[in-house]
């Protein structure tokens, strides 16, 4: 499923379009490289673009590229069954009950190694740690366990608690002396029916707890998923159920949930497990509603190329930095003694260091000395030191600006990514125009589209190369992704244009060409990018500056 | 659920008030029985003997299914008390709450919590400290707190500063010293280097100047401390 995910030119369209030439495409497919494909930009000749877009598509279907990861989607059923396929394999070493192994995994959570050693040791112990009952179901009698007997036999107790008769029975909890129902596990201590359903309802639903242990303050014993199923009510049940589920995926590495909101999907992706292989792959997934997110941080968006723990940096560094630094830069100097940052908020030029007590010209930043009798006006602006000041302020400055360079640029593609959404329903209007003013059909109008799914994705992707340009540090493989860098963005600025061009009827099969070609360029180039910084992560060929040299201890 | 909330604590109010063996007492605050005042007698054999311990006690919308809310009133000196709000670190008024606790059960607890501290699980840290240190000196600061706040004849032993009233014979330095849990002499040392006396009693008391670590401090690091 991942294959598809990277292709709007897909083969049905394709194939329409390029139709009379089928034996050409096979053969012209194979120089696919970097240095090839620039060729085709602007008015790329039919055999050009189409051989870049073939060897992508062949790409796609042969084998997986470097920098998409191989995953699978679980619905909930899905989940289910695993969890239940993990609880029949210990129940099927140890010849327990699955419910009561389902239970023991939970409260080693879900740690089956540790499980299996921890009981193979001394299950008596476990048991009891896990709250489950002390003696182990020997001989069974029948098909279920005698611990599932057992329990079930105190059921059609329930009704009548187990103390005797002749003592009146009054729940301990709510002091009724009559309850209409009562409940007990399997250590008999009883509750009236409502008192249960409200302690599982606070558990559930305000403490988001799934292990519920008996109301006995004395008693450790578990309530499994059946008592508790048939105890409160439907929606109570479910949220346990999906409790129980979030607790098994929580805490196992290779699954995760889709983090948009009310989504319920699992993703499972065993490649991006470990910690380490987060160093050298950027485990982007999609959902089945559509949801894009990284397995590795969860962060709801495409942040390839740049792996997570430095986007992490990254996009920390914005929410502390952004606002503060561009007022900083828009509306301070530094002191051109102290270095100490200072607004101006009105009156003249000549300013005193509040911490130095410097006396320099707002203006000029040159002494205020050298100003002699003309006061509160400045024409000395070509002055020696004034110079040498602003020089030694520039300085200064120059992180800031670097960081404020990445980070303008960074914004400018998220606020450009944001408004090629608007620009779907313009592209939809323009589509049904080129409908209606030429032959064409439905899906021969689907081009525009395409461009503009491409241009979204290639201005995340470009966002986030800026985030790892500032990280890079400076060398030869700086400057050659900084090269595929700007190749990709001159492309997706053309075709941005070419988007936002007004049509004329007439030239609706060149617009289409035109636009087609550049679809297909930009794709290229955005591949190219991932594919060379994917395999940069997997050769080591990337090392960070100073702002994020941990990393490269850890690597 | 509401009328079921009411009855039960009405009748575990019933339940103290019958039983008068446990030296367990309960106030309703503002006529609710929702906003009670307990009280225990300090365990006999520890150093909190003799004292009569106030505990505020907030029964929650949902009790018996969550815990109740305690903290004391009385300034107890205790590693699972805090010295200062009198908040409470035991288990089962957060974790291993159980329906079936009791006012009274619970109150039993606490006091069962003045035997047995729990030091490594502390709510009070310098006060963790100091019985980690030395436990004699501990021992000593805690009776020195149970005589001072928690006088079974007055019920004005909450609140803090009251207590000073009744134990106003002691001189004041011993006072002081004392309540922080210090030795006189050594206050007495780093105030004749011109420190007030205050300061050297909060100094003193955060980097646990008691028992055998009394040695392990030079007197330049306390001055250093003083100075910052």
């Amino acid at each position: 499923m991942s294959d598809e995910s990277d292709y709007y030119m897909d083969d049905s369209a394709s194939d329409n379009y390029y139709d009379d030439d089928d034996d050409e495409m096979v053969d012209g497919t194979q120089d696919s490289d970097r240095e090839s494909s620039p060729a085709s930009e602007g008015e790329a000749s039919d055999d050009d673009a189409f051989g870049v877009e073939l060897s992508a598509a062949a790409l796609g279907k042969v084998k997986r590229k470097s920098y998409e990861v191989n995953f699978e989607t679980l619905s909930d059923a899905a989940v289910d069954r695993l969890m239940n396929k993990e609880a029949e394999h210990v129940a099927g070493i140890f010849g327990l009950e699955p419910s009561t192994a389902l239970l023991l995994l939970r409260h080693m959570a879900w740690n089956k190694e540790r499980l299996i050693e921890k009981y193979m040791d001394n299950p008596e112990a476990v048991r009891k740690d896990a709250g489950i009952l002390a003696a182990p179901p020997l001989a069974p009698t029948s098909s279920s366990s005698s611990a599932g007997v057992r329990r079930s036999a105190r059921r059609a107790n329930s009704v009548q608690p187990s103390a005797p008769p002749s003592t009146p029975f009054m729940c301990p909890v709510c002091c009724d002396d009559e309850p209409p129902n009562t409940y007990a596990l399997a250590c008999g201590h009883a509750f009236c029916s409502t008192c249960w359903e409200t302690y599982l309802h606070t558990k559930v639903r305000e403490e988001g707890e799934f292990t519920v242990r008996c109301m006995d303050s004395d008693c450790k014993l578990l309530a499994d998923d059946a008592f508790i199923a048939r105890v409160c009510s439907k929606e109570d049940s479910k949220r346990h159920h999906e409790l129980v589920s979030r607790n098994f995926v929580g805490n196992s590495s290779q699954y995760k949930f889709c983090p948009l909101p009310g989504c319920s999907y699992t993703i499972s992706c065993p490649s991006a497990a470990s910690k380490s292989s987060l160093m050298t792959i950027v485990p982007t997934v999609k959902c089945p509603e559509n949801h894009v997110f990284c397995f590795g941080c969860s962060l709801d968006q495409d942040h390839r190329p740049l792996i997570c723990h430095v986007s992490k940096l990254w996009l920390k560094k914005c929410q502390d930095d952004s606002e503060t630094a561009n007022w900083i830069k828009s509306n301070t100097k530094e002191c051109t003694k102290c270095q100490s940052t200072i607004e101006k908020n009105g009156g003249c030029n000549h300013m005193t260091c509040k911490k130095c007590k410097n006396e320099f010209c707002w203006v000029c930043m040159g002494p205020w000395a050298e100003h002699g009798n003309a006061w509160y006006t400045c024409n000395r602006y070509e002055e020696r030191e004034g110079v040498e000041a602003r020089d030694a302020q520039s300085k200064s400055r120059a992180s800031l600006e670097r960081y404020l360079q990445y980070y303008n640029r960074w914004a400018n593609h998220e606020q450009s990514a944001r408004l090629s959404l608007d620009l779907y329903s313009k592209t939809e209007k323009k589509m049904e125009e080129m409908q209606t003013t030429s032959n064409l059909t439905w899906i021969e109008v689907q081009f525009a589209r395409k461009a503009v799914d491409e241009v979204f994705k290639c201005r995340m992707t470009l966002k986030w190369t800026y985030a790892m340009a500032f990280y890079l540090a400076k060398g030869n493989e700086k400057e050659l992704f900084e090269d595929n860098q700007r190749d990709l963005e001159k492309a997706v600025e053309d075709l941005s244009e070419l988007l936002e061009s007004p049509i004329d009827p007439d030239n609706i099969p060149v617009l289409r060409q035109k636009m087609t070609d550049k679809t297909v360029y930009v794709l290229k180039r955005n591949e190219i990018l991932l594919d060379d910084t994917a395999q940069g992560y997997l050769d080591g060929r990337w090392k960070w500056n100073a702002d994020a040299a941990i990393l490269n201890e850890a690597e | 659920m509401a009328d079921a909330r009411t009855r039960r604590v009405k009748k575990e109010i019933q339940d103290i008030q019958n039983d008068r063996q446990a030296g367990l007492t309960i106030e309703l605050v503002n006529d609710s029985i929702f906003h009670l005042i307990g009280s225990f007698p300090g365990p006999p054999g520890t150093c909190y003997e003799g004292g009569k311990f106030d505990v505020d006690i907030v029964v929650p919308e949902t009790y018996p299914f969550v815990a109740l809310k305690m903290k004391f009133l009385s300034k107890v000196y205790h590693p699972n008390i805090s010295s200062a709000s009198g908040a409470i670190c035991l288990d089962i008024l957060k974790d291993n709450w159980s329906p079936i606790l009791t006012l009274k059960s619970t109150l039993i607890s606490l006091q069962s919590l003045l035997c047995t501290p729990e030091p490594n699980d502390p709510q009070d840290a310098e006060v963790a400290k100091h019985y980690l240190t030395s436990k004699s000196s501990f021992e000593e600061t805690a009776r020195y707190w149970t005589e001072t706040y928690a006088r079974p004849q007055t019920n004005e032993g909450r609140g803090a500063p009251s207590g000073t009233s009744k134990t106003s014979h002691l001189p004041t330095v011993r006072d002081e010293v004392a309540m922080a849990g210090l030795e006189r002499a050594h206050v007495e040392q780093f105030e004749a280097l011109g420190f007030e006396r205050g300061r050297v009693i909060e100094v003193l008391k955060r980097i646990n100047y008691r028992g055998a670590n009394v040695p392990k401090i030079s007197e330049d690091t306390v001055v250093e401390e003083l100075l910052k």
